[in-house]
């Protein structure tokens, strides 16, 4: 599994853009692309759900070296809300209704670019690690904050 | 002189993170970190939020952390 590196950013933006994908980096690596310092293995990204945003971000997994079924691209393309990847050139999570946010259009409004990248804004971030309330979220959580605070100061 | 203005640690990272390169910063934090259970999949997929943090508390080890109790 190879890691995910600056050069894969720029290739998920650069081929997601070419499809007309409609995402944005969510969770602690959209965090890590706003400049937060700490450690993560996947990708999570946020993905608008409307049907023809779904057939494009199956056509741009391919191209960037995913191995998905058929019956794999008929269910991202369907309807599912979360799916994990583990068959491509780095791990992904596509998210279609994240936890604490209503619709992607909203996040969309109040997304952040940054090194050319889409990125969700990060009280949308903290606000769906709050509502998704796992151990692991509310261990972070205080650091996250910390960083929202450092962020504002910093604009 | 005393400082009165004391940053809260976690700063002191935030803002060696913004020195570095985007691409460093990258490096940095992308680790490829073995996960019991979750990783020995390709592919899952959940209708809903509730079913996949469902499937994560009846499956996945305790430390990991993906659980809400």
């Amino acid at each position: 599994m190879a890691v995910f590196e600056f050069r894969s950013a720029q290739e998920l933006g650069r081929i997601f853009e070419q499809h007309g994908v409609k995402y944005l980096f969510f969770g602690k690596s959209g965090a890590i692309l706003l400049g937060y310092s700490d450690t993560t293995q996947d990708v999570d990204l946020y993905v608008d759900k409307q049907k023809d945003n779904r057939e494009k971000v199956v056509a741009a997994l391919l191209e960037l070296g995913f191995r998905l079924t058929e019956k794999e691209q008929e269910e991202i393309g369907r309807g599912k809300v979360f799916i994990q990847l583990r068959n491509g050139p780095f791990d992904v999570d596509l998210i279609f209704a994240p936890d604490g946010i209503e619709r992607f259009h909203d996040a969309w409004k109040r997304r952040v670019e940054k090194h050319g990248f889409p990125i969700a804004n990060i009280d949308d971030i903290v606000g769906s690690k709050q509502a998704a309330n796992r151990r692991k979220d509310r261990e972070s959580l205080p650091r996250l904050l910390s960083f929202r605070e450092w962020l504002r100061g910093n604009k | 002189m005393a400082n009165l203005e004391r940053k809260p640690a976690d700063w002191e990272d935030f803002e060696a993170a913004a020195k570095r390169s985007i691409e460093q910063h990258i490096r940095n934090s992308f680790v490829h970190t073995y996960k019991p259970v979750l990783d020995d999949a390709e592919y899952r997929s959940f209708d809903s939020m509730e079913e996949y943090r469902r499937w994560c508390q009846e499956n996945l080890p305790a430390w990991l952390g993906y659980s809400r109790d």
